[in-house]
């Protein structure tokens, strides 16, 4: 700049230097605008992701938690869009990736190399953990996750409404329409299963007796039971009792503790709201047989740490997951029961926590006991998108399930095509 | 961006190397100083919207998902995949769909607006800016009312209160696809964003047109109203009318914000951009496919326009300049 | 002029009702904005629809800013520098070569211009996976170069400028040329300085699109920390948990910026409208 002033320009270059400053300034300084130094190889500088936590606390906790940590410097992103998995997929690829993120397993991570091998730090302490946890984080023999918590979902209802409307607890899917219908009035619908009705994929598919994929990793969903189901879903959706554009997901208690609905699917997560809200009002149930030769089911969903193994420092991000998931007992203790409650992988910890023991609480954890299904390692992010899809065709829209069903074949397919030949 | 613009900004730099009597042979030179004052920006054309082009011809022969630099060569896979892929051509149809919608609406409810706000004689500026303000919204913002508030599928949205007083049960407006009531929402809120803007095309139309047709007209015993309207303002229109439905479909092509913002997840209601944000970004991360999309995109849309610039002449006069 | 013409025979009555309802219908959705921002959730979402909050809750906008977990006041700063720097940068990049392809007479200038031409037939937007590409591998992700720089090289502004200068008076530049003055030196000193009226319009239509950009900085801004108002208002839309207030709050403030430049700049911005869209 300074070469321009020198010359005996008139006031107008003043104007440009302004001009060409506002570009420029802001540019120059760009580098350094995501608050994270690189930092790589100093190992002394971490970066970890989380979905936002609707539990009030949450987010404060995990960087309380990081905070203690002296051998690095943590930092949070917490990611606040509900699209969690193209954030955090479409980050992953970028410059500013995070050395540590919780998500759910799945293979196509491992197969791609993306998520780093934590079998050293999770073996000694394996017997602790949920067996089918491990399970799930499992790939020919190898471990590459540290579950977080389990969340089981399931039914949450108002029991004094249900006697209002002389209903019973559901036991199959039918029974549940039959509820909706009785407990609907003008300001208030039957039941809630969220607004894109995601979260019940795949306990529809549980309680039909059919599977998402067999042991095999062949499609294992396709069954008369489902497409009945899906049928009997579509009836529900059309029939005006199911709870529908609501401000907010399944996820937050809002919908049932403001009274826009009778029963909302939800999840464990949310019961310390839901109590607070309702008081004793509350009851829950698991999602009821789809067809009369199925079986009700519970999905147990939950997070897990993984490491990014494309990251800079992946040694030190798993020195810190080794800390903070496996090492420190009494923070995974707060961070399962503090905040909302989810159950702890560990059995040391859920031996310990004593919110859990009793109550409605207790009556979760056993329903997550006697129908719980955990995530398949297999059934990835593409497979989940295709069951999904099924759903906008043929339940919120009037399609074919059979064909539905068939474009869901294809999509998977061609999924477990790239992933195991 | 300070390497693209430094030749621009410090241009006489060259003259301290160069003898005095060069510099002032090339400060006259046509060349030289085209290329000056042309550089910065062909250079930055090329770099940001050529090569991009280029590299995702490229990408669409590859299997390209979670990397931008791939290895594994395909042929046209991609293509056939996109082709076939219901979704992508469902898009399509979304978006000549949303077009018949919103293209002749808008066309109408910006002249009806024109119109009135010419004809009014106090308060002009007030009811101009009325319909004009809402151009200051971003598309974000009106599908967070729209979505939130006006349309919300609960006893508290706006449009099932008022409902609500007519006893009629609430509607969820959005999450159901049939009746498409989607498409009142989402057509309700562009109408209301770009009507304003449209409108001032046609005030300044409007306000250009001869007096003295009008007064001709009356002479001839054309009734004000309909007659002049349809014999006078409208033929006189023409250039902005045709003006406008372009800058309508241009506008369609692109359309993403509120479509994005409003449908959550659904398989109907998503044009192609935001069919192949979802493929390239979202999830499933398939940036081959999702390139085999934008160049099939790029090609339709070319073919179009030129189609277009053939039937209404459009181009043509630049080229003889 | 205009208002002679018509005489106002008949439908006055009519006209003044659909007047009012037509801008009754435009106000409503700012109407809702204002309410729901000042509003608190219970009456939000409360049985009865409440038509004005009886007491305004001027706190929500401490509420706002001081929320941690939403990194909203960053978000305004992000957008208001992307929106300067793009106005300035497009301003001075595109109006340089949209001169000189108006002016400055050159052998091959037809074929520059087709190349500028040639990116008009596709709207920038329909090439965001590539540009998003080509962008991560230069490392812009989550920066201001990213979301910035990309944007700066519109070929219809070049061309808007081009159709300008076009008809700019030549008698202007040869007095300068006579003074001595190169290209360079007329189109800073009289050039410019006679086209202010023409930079403001498009200036002012520059900046409103800057800052109400939505598809490059949602693909860009991957990180909180470089989310523009818009990525950020949007992330509410579909947020995990829903406050009313402060979503519409967030909305609300959003727009006051664009308020302002509507308020002071209408005159430009209406005639930078009556110009560029006509000839676009």
């Amino acid at each position: 700049m300074s070469a321009q002033s020198n010359r005996t320009w008139d006031r107008r270059s003043i104007l440009r230097a302004a001009a060409g400053l506002a570009v420029a300034a802001p540019l120059a300084a760009c580098g350094s605008n995501n608050g994270r130094g690189g930092g790589s190889g100093s190992g002394k500088r971490l970066t970890q992701m989380f979905h936002a936590y609707g539990e009030p606390g949450v987010e404060q906790a995990l960087k309380r938690y990081a905070a203690a940590y002296k051998k690095a410097d943590v930092a949070t992103q917490w990611i606040t869009s509900a699209d969690y998995e193209s954030k955090l997929f479409a980050t992953l690829l970028t410059d500013n990736a995070p050395d540590v993120f919780e998500f759910h397993p799945q293979i196509q991570m491992v197969k791609s190399g993306q998520v780093a091998d934590l079998s050293d730090i999770v073996d000694p302490v394996k017997a602790d953990f949920n067996a089918a946890d491990i399970k799930s984080h499992t790939v020919d023999g190898k471990i590459y996750g540290v579950r977080m918590i389990d969340d089981p979902q399931f039914f949450f209802y108002r029991p004094s409404l249900f006697e209002k409307a002389g209903v019973k607890v559901p036991e199959t899917l039918d029974e549940l329409i039959e509820a909706a219908a009785k407990l609907t009035t003008g300001k208030m619908k039957g039941v809630y299963l969220g607004n894109d009705l995601h979260s019940i994929v795949n306990p529809l598919i549980w309680s039909a007796g059919a599977d998402t994929l067999d042991d095999k990793n062949r499609i294992a969903y396709h069954t008369p039971g489902v497409i009945e189901g899906l049928k009997k879903l579509r009836g529900l959706f059309a029939s005006g009792h199911l709870l529908l554009g609501a401000p907010t997901d399944f996820w937050d208690p809002s919908s049932l503790s403001q009274g826009l609905c009778a029963i909302q699917f939800c999840g464990m997560w949310a019961m310390p709201q839901f109590q607070q809200a309702l008081g004793d009002d509350l009851g829950i149930f698991p999602f009821p047989k789809t067809v009369d030769s199925g079986k009700p089911s519970v999905y147990n969903g939950g997070w897990s740490m993984f490491v990014n193994a494309k990251g800079d420092n992946v040694d030190a991000a798993k020195e810190y997951v080794k800390w903070l998931w496996v090492d420190q007992k009494q923070y995974q203790e707060d961070f399962a029961t503090s905040y909302g409650f989810h159950i702890p992988p560990r059995s040391s910890i859920a031996a310990a926590a004593t919110k859990l023991k009793s109550g409605l609480p207790a009556q979760g954890v056993k329903l997550f006991n006697d129908y719980g299904h955990f995530d398949n390692i297999g059934w990835t992010q593409a497979m989940i998108q295709a069951t999904w899809d099924v759903i906008a065709d043929c339940v919120r829209k009037d399609g074919d399930p059979e064909a539905a069903l068939d474009t869901c074949d294809k999509a998977v397919t061609r999924e477990l095509k790239k992933l195991f030949g | 961006m300070s390497t693209t613009t430094k030749p621009a900004l410090t241009g006489p730099a060259p003259a301290k190397a160069a003898p005095a009597r060069t510099w002032r042979g090339l400060r006259g030179s046509r060349t030289f100083n085209f290329w000056l004052f042309v550089s910065p920006f062909l250079a930055g054309l090329i770099i940001f919207i050529y090569v991009p082009i280029g590299w995702s011809v490229y990408l669409s022969f590859f299997d390209a998902r979670f990397t931008v630099t791939p290895s594994n060569f395909i042929g046209f896979d991609n293509y056939t995949y996109m082709l076939t892929d219901p979704k992508f051509v469902h898009s399509l149809g979304t978006f000549t769909v949303f077009a018949a919608f919103i293209v002749p609406t808008t066309w109408a409810v910006s002249l009806g607006l024109a119109l009135l706000v010419n004809r009014l004689r106090f308060m002009r500026a007030f009811f101009r800016s009325v319909f004009f303000l809402p151009t200051a919204c971003s598309y974000v913002a009106a599908s967070l009312i729209w979505k939130m508030s006006l349309f919300s599928g609960v006893r508290f949205g706006l449009m099932n209160t008022v409902l609500g007083w007519f006893g009629i049960d609430d509607i969820a407006w959005l999450a159901s696809p049939d009746p498409p009531w989607y498409w009142l929402v989402i057509v309700s809120a562009r109408l209301w964003l770009q009507s304003g803007f449209y409108m001032i095309l046609f005030l300044a139309a409007l306000q250009n047109i001869p007096a003295e047709l009008y007064e001709a007209a009356a002479i001839d015993g054309a009734r004000p109203g309909w007659q002049t309207f349809r014999h006078i303002t409208l033929p006189q229109l023409r250039a902005t009318s045709t003006a406008v439905v372009l800058l309508l479909l241009v506008a369609a092509y692109q359309a993403f914000d509120e479509f994005y913002n409003l449908l959550d997840k659904t398989t109907w209601g998503r044009p192609p951009l935001v069919e192949l944000y979802y493929t390239a970004l979202g999830t499933e991360q398939d940036y081959g496919a999702g390139s085999a999309g934008a160049v099939i995109l790029t090609a339709l849309i070319v073919v179009v326009t030129l189609f277009q610039g053939r039937i209404m002449g459009f181009g043509r006069g630049e080229e003889s300049k | 002029m205009t208002t002679k013409r018509r005489g106002g025979v008949m439908g006055n009555t009519g006209l003044c009702i659909a007047t009012g309802v037509a801008a009754f219908l435009f106000l409503v959705p700012f109407y809702v904005l204002l309410r729901n921002a000042l509003s608190t959730d219970a009456r939000i979402t409360g049985e009865h629809w409440e038509f004005f909050p009886t007491h305004l809750q001027w706190g929500n906008i401490g509420e706002l800013f001081d929320d941690p977990s939403v990194p909203f006041a960053r978000s305004l700063l992000n957008s208001l520098v992307v929106a300067v720097s793009m106005t300035a940068g497009i301003l001075l990049v595109c109006s340089l070569a949209g001169y000189a392809l108006a002016r400055i007479p050159y052998r091959h200038a037809n074929k520059i211009f087709y190349v500028v031409l040639g990116t008009l037939m596709v709207p920038t937007s329909v090439t965001f996976v590539p540009s998003f590409v080509l962008v991560s591998s230069l490392g812009w992700v989550d920066s201001y170069r990213g979301l910035i720089i990309p944007g700066l090289f519109s070929g219809f502004t070049c061309f808007l400028f081009r159709q300008y200068f076009l008809g700019f008076p030549k008698e202007l530049e040869e007095a300068a040329r006579v003074d001595g003055l190169g290209y360079w030196g007329a189109y800073w000193r009289v050039v410019v300085p006679n086209s202010l009226n023409f930079f403001a319009a498009i200036a002012t239509i520059t900046f409103i699109n800057g800052w109400n950009a939505f598809l490059w900085p949602l693909v860009i801004g991957q990180d909180p920390n470089s989310w523009t108002v818009q990525v950020a208002l949007s992330s509410y839309i579909t947020n995990q948990t829903v406050v009313f207030h402060q979503i519409f709050m967030a909305a609300a403030i959003s727009i006051l910026p664009l308020l302002f430049v509507f308020l002071f700049l209408q005159r430009w911005l209406v005639q930078g409208i009556a110009q560029t869209g006509i000839k676009g």
